[in-house]
């Protein structure tokens, strides 16, 4: 079984195979680790939110769909919503100058390594087409998994300024091209 | 409360589609847009087109290990289904590490056997790791993990292996803290998966893993002859 096609995978996940999914777990836990990890910033919880994640894929994998995308890309949505539950969970919608929340741990060159031009530039990606102001939000909240009060606290913006341009940065988006 | 409805707007449902996908709606929202899903083909056609606009994001997430006990928590999670195989479950090795109970060995020697023809590595329950680390390209991209077990055994696995041009060869490197020259690891099988036990050497803290590519059989003069290829190095687990 080759662990790289991903596709064929998790068609034997899908019909329960077990050894297969412990062969994608292998292949790709590194990966998916560090997106929950860095939506959560907590290595227990991300752990939870793979726990999750996985008996997702194993229950889901019949509806990967090859034509609607890369296997890889799914696999990471799963993983987000599972880590995004988990933060919603956690109390994700207060206000987040509160340390307990897990902003502070957020070092603010994390910040400015998300932001980076070259990772942008690397990705080949309309993104990078998009006005500053508009990507900065839409970032945080892919990447880091920020709701959009935490997002106005870290960029110092009112409330309904952040929800006006990821919502506008987003429709943006749609007209782009990929 | 009532649930939020979805909109019938094209704009306003394309918005909420994309900001379920970003992860910005509250946790009702979310909620109503996941149970739309399964009803409503037209926004789950919008909301799966969201994913895959967006997954380019996904590699701004530093890669990082689990806990090396993840894979078992999933297992023992996911219940008793069965195996692909069924074979009688195996008694589970003697270690400290598995020494957590009766019933934890038991769900760790299944599993093994269920992941039996994914050959020889998957069948031994991995050992703690005590050192890893990410090998990278030169344009650092995480391409191989490197663990380090208190045995002193390097276990090396490709996150994405490709098949190599011709008829070359990966060869692995250690380089210790202080040293000049590489101690050659052996060959790396064309699985992208293996353990060795270096004879020479103890894995520690700083030392550099390399991978070079070489000609068939490997460089025979005692350090890379070919490009080097990824890099990384050595870390205590957990410290990242």
């Amino acid at each position: 079984m080759d662990a790289t096609d991903l596709p064929a995978l998790l068609s034997r996940i899908a019909s329960g195979d077990r050894a297969a999914l412990r062969l994608l777990y292998q292949a790709q836990s590194v990966r998916l680790f560090g997106v929950a990890n860095a939506i959560l910033r907590d290595r227990d919880a991300a752990a939870d939110a793979m726990q999750d994640a996985f008996l997702r894929i194993s229950q889901r994998a019949a509806q990967f769909d090859a034509t609607r995308g890369e296997a890889a890309a799914w696999l990471g949505g799963i993983v987000r919503h599972a880590a995004l539950d988990q933060a919603r969970r956690r109390g994700r919608e207060q206000p987040s100058d509160d340390p307990s929340l897990g902003d502070a741990a957020v070092a603010p060159e994390a910040l400015e390594k998300v932001l980076a031009e070259e990772d942008l530039k690397r990705l080949h990606w309309c993104l990078a087409t998009l006005e500053e102001k508009y990507r900065r939000g839409i970032l945080l909240a892919f990447v880091q998994g920020l709701s959009h009060a935490q997002i106005s606290d870290r960029l110092h913006l009112p409330l309904g300024t952040v929800k006006a341009w990821i919502r506008r940065g987003l429709l943006q988006l749609r007209e782009c091209v990929t | 409360m009532t649930p939020p409805t979805i909109p019938g707007d094209p704009v306003e449902r394309a918005g909420l589609a994309a900001e379920y996908v970003l992860g910005t709606l509250d946790a009702r929202n979310a909620a109503a847009v996941e149970a739309a899903l399964a009803s409503d083909a037209a926004l789950l056609a919008e909301v799966t087109a969201w994913e895959a606009r967006l997954a380019p994001l996904q590699a701004l997430a530093l890669p990082e290990a689990p806990p090396p006990d993840l894979w078992d928590r999933i297992e023992t999670a996911l219940g008793g289904g069965a195996p692909a195989v069924a074979v009688a479950p195996v008694p589970a090795p003697k270690s400290a590490w598995l020494g957590l109970g009766l019933w934890r060995g038991w769900a760790l020697g299944a599993s093994a056997v269920a992941a039996g023809l994914a050959g020889f590595i998957l069948l031994q329950p991995a050992p703690q790791p005590r050192l890893m680390t990410v090998l990278l390209t030169q344009r650092d991209a995480p391409a191989w993990t490197v663990e380090a077990d208190r045995s002193g055994a390097l276990r090396l696995a490709a996150l994405n292996p490709r098949p190599l041009e011709g008829d070359r060869v990966l060869q692995l490197w250690a380089l210790p803290q202080g040293a000049t020259t590489p101690t050659s690891l052996g060959l790396i099988p064309a699985s992208g998966q293996v353990t060795v036990t270096p004879g020479s050497i103890r894995p520690q803290p700083g030392m550099l893993i390399e991978i070079s590519l070489e000609a068939p059989g490997g460089s025979t003069t005692g350090r890379p002859t070919g490009p080097v290829l990824f890099i990384g190095r050595l870390s205590a687990a957990g410290s990242s």
